[in-house]
């Protein structure tokens, strides 16, 4: 079923809900609600190393078995993995997690196994692993989303007048091509992805550039301009009046148009954002530009929800030859008895996969760094947000299970930051013959729900089937994330 | 003689046309849902209705692909980037045509809008000239006066000029011009099926045919009630495709059934130097120019599905002559005139040309199950297969040490276990046909120094059997009843923008039989749906 954004806050009554939600958990920062919640998805294609991300933390025990949770503040750099070096002056904000799986897509690879379909590892994983669910099968076509992915849900609840629902931003993966790009609309439709950081801005600008306010100059150009709500307003009247004569999956069509049409018209009717700088900069790579408009948008309020998926660099971006290439050449071969696709272990493969990990991560210190730097109240912009580091696969294998994941930036105290935590293996595995597997990464998402003040307990598919018949739980928030 | 395509006249006995019985009782007619124009379509109104504005547009979202093809009514879902583009879009071009007074003067149709009574009365003629244009029919009453009422009321904030420009504007976002929407008769109940409203039978003919606007010559014939009859609208049929305008309707279908697009996939912007140290920056445009080129000239002229895949005319630029060997006798992609026949023995069809042959390869070299996947699958229909999940999918290379081997020798080992041969038989069966084309698509009679064995099978079709080589496949499957059979399917996919439901199996048979019994003229397979019970009636919602 489909309910568009209004209706479903009406459900929920959070009609008026932006930033001056009570606070649920004790211990939050001070001025925590006083600040919207804002979530960032840093989506990285392939996986990790274990061994290079995993933290050799003192103490912490070998087997996987048994739940870790230790403090990362008194860790030096030194003290911290190889992939996670770069986010060590941020530790006090980081909740590194490891042993989550991706369950639903163990499932679906179950699954199709046995009924036939796409059975690639990235188009399953890329069409459930925002969606919490198994992919939806198309003939002739690599299978895809098969409905409205986290950020979608969450974007659908937090857009207001004046503010995107969403932006999702990435230079790689491109909506129609072979893979599709972790984000969906509803089923089968990829929310469209903007890859050019100029275009990008520009549309930021289109929903902040005030509608001709008192500081204009009156020039003809000005006035003109200062009429495009009043444009949208009679557009928006066209809809309205056509979409009765239609049948009602035609009028749902109109009725979306018309929604979109009217929130692009309140947005330019909306009160110029002074204390907002709207600046771009456009140095650096795509990636760089990219993390800055981050900021921006959040900043700025233009949206709450990103999701940025991070490309696939080229080989000598992270410095290796130029005819090399990630997929072909490395990821297969980089982890020693665990290859893929026939191939053979490397150590250079597998050197260069954790370069290249560490690539993804000192993006990732620059989008907090960007972040941190937006003063909030007492804290930052990067207090008030959660920014979701998350991989398509959890190793370069292909493997699913034994993921590794990040949470940065606490949002706005939801989450008990500084801490590096084990989750045991402990589940069936819906696989035969794989290795147990720890809690399904479903279940991070309903923390995620309700770190945004969503009552949600849990998000897409709520249960799996183990290869013993076992039942998965995969509703339910990983509670011990919290505050 | 450029193009040896039999006319539709001289083809023999044909099947009885389509079920056409009285419209009305046991006539069945799938949905019409409300269809969006894709993106193509908008940017080709736009050319039209425009002409001479070569504007820089920021790019629409991509349209969701349903079975291949970008206009499936069920996937039109809006969104706020394209809301914020159709904005943008609509401002630059109310803006560009709206530049100064005469420009004005021109598009409105007056020449003076100084006292009240002239500006209304000019309102009045702009919103029912262009508005007329836009939406593809005369305004109703109420459209015409809320275009006329806010244009004047802009006119008093700005001026005239500038009111012309937010109206035109308006009217570039409105519904009556992104969508399709086609009223169903004030006494028609859910269900009942009629001949569709004249003026969206001229958008149904007119966004098929030319994937764009109708011209005046349609909406007149619309305006006299003429787009009704059998007749009437064969006329207009046969008319659309002796224009231009159908060259893009042929490319705009091709180019998705056959996946020829993916020519422009990142993947392909380079070749290693060891299979082609020459592609270089403009390579890919240029193979998708030549493919397109093909087929415009090709079936836009007349020709027939084996022509399609038998044909050796060829209209190659300098970077396409280089890689065909041939002279070049194009400059870009608009390439008309007579081209000229590439060799006898190395190509015959659009498998033989480089936008499909690299286009379905790697950068390092071919892939025969890449390859002979995209034939089973878009010209033979074949449901999709996949590999297991423990399927070794790398580029398999040589041992070292093991002497040269072929790229065939090398996935002939890869493929041999019994597990992979249930359905590797048939991918490699048709995709070695083609190992003698290197991952640029340049002939190649040796591989790693080894005679090419291009030796293949055709399983699962009429015409199943051993041949040799790309052209032995192509003339093979260019006679396929089953090849004719999925072109069919796919072409009344595309013009209805839905897949045609159970009960219009009868008609996608009919409609396939009579194509195939033609020879495969496509010209005469458009002419049959678009007189089709599915294409001219309109089953009320």
């Amino acid at each position: 079923m489909k309910i568009n954004r209004r209706q479903l806050l009406k459900v929920l009554g959070l009609g008026g809900l932006s930033s001056g939600l009570a606070l649920r958990h004790p211990g939050a920062r001070a001025d925590a609600g006083a600040f919207p919640t804002r979530i960032v998805f840093f989506v990285q294609p392939h996986g990790h190393v274990p061994g290079a991300w995993n933290m050799p933390i003192p103490g912490l025990p070998e087997a996987a078995g048994q739940f870790a949770d230790r403090p990362l503040a008194g860790l030096a750099a030194g003290d911290f993995s190889e992939v996670l070096r770069p986010l060590h002056p941020f530790r006090d904000r980081l909740l590194a997690i490891e042993g989550l799986a991706h369950t639903v897509a163990l499932a679906d690879i179950a699954e199709i196994t046995r009924t036939g379909g796409d059975l690639n590892n990235h188009s399953v994983s890329v069409a459930g692993l925002l969606t919490g669910t198994r992919a939806l099968q198309r003939p002739g076509l690599p299978c895809t989303g098969a409905s409205r992915s986290l950020d979608q849900e969450l974007a659908a609840r937090t857009a207001a007048p004046g503010r995107f629902g969403s932006r999702l931003y990435g230079s790689d993966y491109v909506p129609n091509s072979t893979v599709a790009p972790f984000s969906f609309l509803g089923p089968g439709q990829a929310t469209p992805i903007v890859g050019d950081p100029a275009a990008a801005f520009a549309d930021l600008l289109g929903y902040a550039a005030p509608a001709g306010g008192a500081q204009s100059p009156d020039t003809r150009a000005a006035r003109l301009r200062a009429m495009r709500p009043s444009v949208l307003d009679a557009v928006a009247q066209e809809y309205a009046l056509l979409a009765p004569q239609l049948s009602a999956a035609s009028r749902m069509k109109l009725d979306d148009h018309r929604a979109l049409v009217r929130d692009l018209e309140s947005s330019l009717a909306a009160p110029p954002r002074a204390q907002c700088d709207l600046a771009f900069d456009s140095t650096g790579d795509r990636t760089t530009q990219f993390m800055r408009l981050i900021r921006l948008a959040l900043a700025c309020d233009l949206t709450r929800v990103v999701t940025f998926v991070a490309p696939v660099p080229q080989c000598p971006e992270f410095g290796y030859p130029a005819e090399a290439s990630v997929h072909a050449t490395y990821a297969h071969a980089s982890i020693l008895s665990k290859t893929s696709c026939g191939q053979a272990y490397s150590p250079v493969a597998e050197r260069a996969m954790i370069d290249l990990g560490i690539w993804y991560a000192n993006h990732l210190a620059n989008l907090l760094r960007e972040l941190d730097a937006v003063p909030e109240g007492s804290g930052t912009l990067l207090d008030h947000t959660v920014v979701v580091w998350i991989t398509e696969l959890a190793t370069p294998t292909h493997q699913h299970h034994d993921v590794c994941t990040v949470l940065a930036g606490g949002g706005n105290g939801f989450f008990a930051t500084g801490r590096y935590l084990r989750y045991p293996r402990l589940l069936s595995n819906p696989l035969p013959a794989f290795p147990a597997i720890g809690p399904a990464q479903n279940r991070l998402y309903a923390s995620l729900l309700q770190a945004m003040q969503q009552p949600d307990a849990s998000f897409g598919l709520t249960a799996a089937t183990g290869a013993d018949g076992a039942s998965i739980s995969l509703a339910g928030p990983l509670t011990e994330l919290h505050r | 003689m450029v193009l040896a395509c039999a006319p539709p006249s001289s083809a023999p006995k044909l099947p009885p046309a389509p079920p056409a019985p009285p419209d009305g009782a046991g006539v069945v007619v799938g949905p019409a849902p409300l269809r969006r124009l894709t993106n193509h379509q908008y940017l080709n109104a736009l050319h039209d209705l425009f002409p001479g504005q070569a504007l820089a547009l920021p790019d629409l979202p991509d349209d969701a692909l349903v079975a291949g093809f970008d206009n499936a009514a069920e996937a039109q879902q809006p969104s706020d980037v394209r809301i914020a583009r159709y904005e943008a879009i609509a401002n630059l071009y109310a803006e560009a045509v709206t530049p100064d007074a005469p420009a004005v003067r021109a598009l409105v149709g007056c020449d003076s809008w100084d006292t009240p009574d002239a500006s209304a009365a000019c309102a009045s003629a702009f919103v029912a000239r262009t508005g007329t244009r836009l939406f593809r029919r005369p305004l109703t009453d109420a459209e015409q006066q809320r275009f006329t009422q806010r244009l004047l009321a802009w006119k008093d904030a700005i001026d005239f000029e500038g009111a012309v420009r937010l109206t035109l504007s308006a009217l570039l976002q409105a519904p009556q011009f992104l969508y399709r929407p086609e009223p169903d008769g004030a006494s028609t109940a859910p269900g009942d099926i009629t001949p569709v409203d004249p003026y969206a039978m001229a958008s149904r003919l007119s966004f098929f045919l030319w994937q764009s606007v109708p011209d005046d010559a349609l909406l007149a014939a619309a305006a006299r009630d003429q787009l009704r009859a059998v007749a009437d609208i064969a006329g207009q049929a046969r008319r659309m495709l002796a224009d231009d305008r159908s060259r893009r309707v042929f490319w705009d279908f091709h180019r998705q059934w056959l996946g020829l697009d993916r020519i422009d996939d990142a993947e392909h912007a380079a070749r290693t130097p060891e299979v082609d140290a020459g592609w270089g920056e403009g390579t890919q445009a240029s193979a998708g120019a030549e493919s397109r080129s093909l087929i415009e000239n090709l079936l836009a002229g007349g020709g027939t599905l084996a022509d399609l895949l038998t044909s050796r005319r060829a209209w190659p630029d300098g970077e396409m002559a280089r890689i065909y060997g041939s002279p070049a006798v194009a400059d870009d992609a608009a390439a008309t005139g007579p081209g000229l026949e590439l060799s006898a023995s190395e190509r015959a069809g659009i498998f033989t040309r480089v936008a499909f042959l690299a286009g379905y390869s790697h950068r390092g070299g071919t892939s025969p199950p890449l390859r002979g996947n995209a034939i089973r699958m878009r010209l033979l229909c074949a449901p999709p297969v996949s590999p297991p999940p423990d399927a070794d999918l790398s580029t398999p290379v040589a041992d070292p040490g093991a002497g040269p081997q072929t790229n065939r020798m090398l996935f002939e080992a890869r493929t041999r276990p019994a597990a992979c041969q249930g359905c590797h038989a048939q991918l490699n069966g048709l995709g070695f046909g083609l190992e003698n084309y290197d991952a640029a698509g340049a002939f190649r009679t040796h591989d790693n120094g080894l005679p090419v064995d291009a030796s293949g099978q055709i399983h699962g079709t009429d015409v199943d059997r051993a041949f040799t080589g790309a052209i032995d496949l192509s003339q093979a499957l260019g006679r396929s009843r089953v090849v004719h059979a999925c072109a069919t399917q796919q072409w009344v996919r595309y013009a209805l923008g839905r897949a045609a439901v159970d009960a219009e199996a009868p008609l996608v048979q009919a409609l396939s039989a009579r194509f195939l019994a033609s020879g495969g003229d496509l010209r005469g397979l458009l002419m049959d749906i678009v007189t089709a019970p599915s294409f001219r009636l309109r089953r009320a919602d």
